[in-house]
């Protein structure tokens, strides 16, 4: 399937280097992004990417060269974040982690016939409307947005998303196929109430 | 029909994310499930349009000019300077440590040329040639974690497929030693010649098997080698010389190689 892969145009680290500099600013346009995904707030995600630096600075002797710099930034990123202002709201404001552990063992992805209703093509269009889908992964809970991030936008493999997480495996894939469940679903919800609308209006101008 | 693909599944799949065994099987159900297959696809433009939709902020000029010179600042007062000093040591270090074994080889090298023929040398490093080439083809099929290009355990499958991409034919044998299954063939390159690679499970090791043409009839290689932690054991049959590839036990993969051997001369 990776066919459809859309590459981001980044430059990949070069091999070998090994200075912060080298590795941390290529993936400064990644961080931001996430950042500002993940804060919804352009000053917060500035602050949070910031930090993020000079925390990576200050505890880059206890990073291994080698190993993979890219996971081990985006922790950082990751767990400065959790203890932020907006980390801190967006926990409070829902218990977001007891309502995934809740569902997480929830059922499959689509309700029974849900498929054969969505062709290809429907879906084809329905995706090309970006703003939709933005506006779609706005509204998901931050620790399924983040598995998306991770995956879809930045690539990395899910071991290196559980790194990042600090969570098993297991929890990235039922994360991932909840925050795509979901993502469907929210796509999906304002097409059916146009539909519905049209109906209505239908059944006005007939009546 | 097997079982409908769990969701977890279906979004590994379009991740590129299963094993061998299991993408074999989900293709196998997809081939035949409409429904998984069009859930694959909507996860899969699902995942392409949210790869875009994703990349949606751009940082700030300003903030990446305080973090660029906040970045050199510190590589120039150099919190990393020690390390990256003995970086610098220990790549002289494993430089001279290389050049010390290059010496070596060549000292030895000098001595092998002086006791044998010229022909043997030659022999011996074309094998050590062969022998790397093998097991780099061996772990770059590991890495790619692609299905084979046949899948089957099936030995009259997997033998025919070959028809017309190898100017040569063998046999599979029927009777695999406990444990050792078939997972299918790829068609390969060695030397710049078509080979088959038949992949092999030994338990949850993995084997490669190259099947190839003799390029020498008079060259004889040695049956057993070791490359990087890969036992390599290599035998031939008439025209053919097979080059089995693993991590496994050396004698397992002998075993394997055995039956490889006594299958090409029909009783």
């Amino acid at each position: 399937m990776a066919l459809l892969r859309w590459k981001r145009p980044v430059h990949e680290t070069v091999a070998g280097s090994s200075t912060f500099e080298d590795l941390a600013l290529p993936l400064l346009p990644a961080l931001y992004n996430v950042a500002s995904w993940l804060t919804q707030n352009p000053t917060d995600a500035e602050d949070l990417v910031q930090e993020t630096f000079l925390k990576a600075l200050r505890g880059f002797d206890s990073f291994e060269p080698g190993s993979n710099f890219k996971a081990w930034i985006f922790r950082i990123l990751r767990n400065t974040y959790l203890t932020s202002r907006s980390g801190l709201r967006a926990r409070r404001t829902v218990s977001l982690e007891e309502e995934l552990q809740e569902t997480e063992s929830g059922p499959g992805l689509y309700p029974e016939g849900a498929i054969d209703r969505l062709t290809p093509e429907l879906d084809l269009i329905r995706l090309s409307n970006r703003a939709a889908l933005e506006s779609a992964m706005e509204q998901l809970p931050p620790p399924l947005l983040e598995v998306v991030l991770l995956c879809d936008v930045e690539e990395m493999k899910y071991k290196e998303i559980a790194t990042v997480l600090d969570i098993p495996i297991g929890t990235v894939m039922s994360r991932l196929a909840r925050a795509r469940a979901s993502l469907r679903k929210l796509l999906d919800a304002p097409q059916n109430k146009e539909s519905q609308n049209r109906e209505s209006r239908d059944k006005e101008s007939r009546a | 029909m097997t079982a409908h693909l769990a969701s977890t599944l279906l979004n590994a799949l379009v991740d590129g994310e299963l094993s061998v065994e299991q993408a074999a099987a989900a293709k196998l159900h997809l081939d035949e499930c409409p429904s998984c297959t069009a859930s694959a696809l909507n996860l899969a433009l699902l995942k392409n349009a949210a790869a875009k939709a994703g990349q949606r902020y751009t940082v700030p000029s300003q903030l990446e000019q305080r973090l660029r010179s906040l970045a050199s600042s510190q590589t120039r007062q150099t919190p990393r300077a020690p390390v990256a000093a003995s970086s610098t040591l220990l790549r002289t270090l494993s430089a001279a440590v290389a050049i010390g074994a290059m010496l070596l080889v060549v000292a030895t090298g000098w001595i092998f040329t002086q006791r044998h023929a010229q022909t043997s040398e030659l022999a011996s490093v074309q094998q050590a040639a062969l022998v790397t080439e093998v097991s780099d083809l061996h772990i770059a099929t590991l890495a790619a974690n692609q299905p084979p290009e046949v899948i089957s355990s099936d030995r009259h499958t997997v033998k025919p497929w070959f028809q017309g991409k190898i100017p040569f034919s063998f046999n599979l044998p029927e009777n695999l030693p406990g444990d050792t299954k078939l997972d299918g063939a790829n068609l390969t390159y060695l030397h710049n010649r078509p080979v088959a690679q038949l992949l092999y499970s030994i338990g949850r090791h993995r084997v490669s098997v190259f099947v190839e043409q003799k390029p020498d009839p008079a060259q004889q290689n040695p049956p057993k080698a070791e490359h990087s932690g890969f036992h390599v054991v290599s035998f031939q049959t008439g025209d053919l010389e097979f080059t089995a590839v693993s991590d496994v036990d050396p004698a397992r993969l002998s075993g394997l190689a055995r039956a490889l051997q006594q299958s090409q001369t029909p009783r």
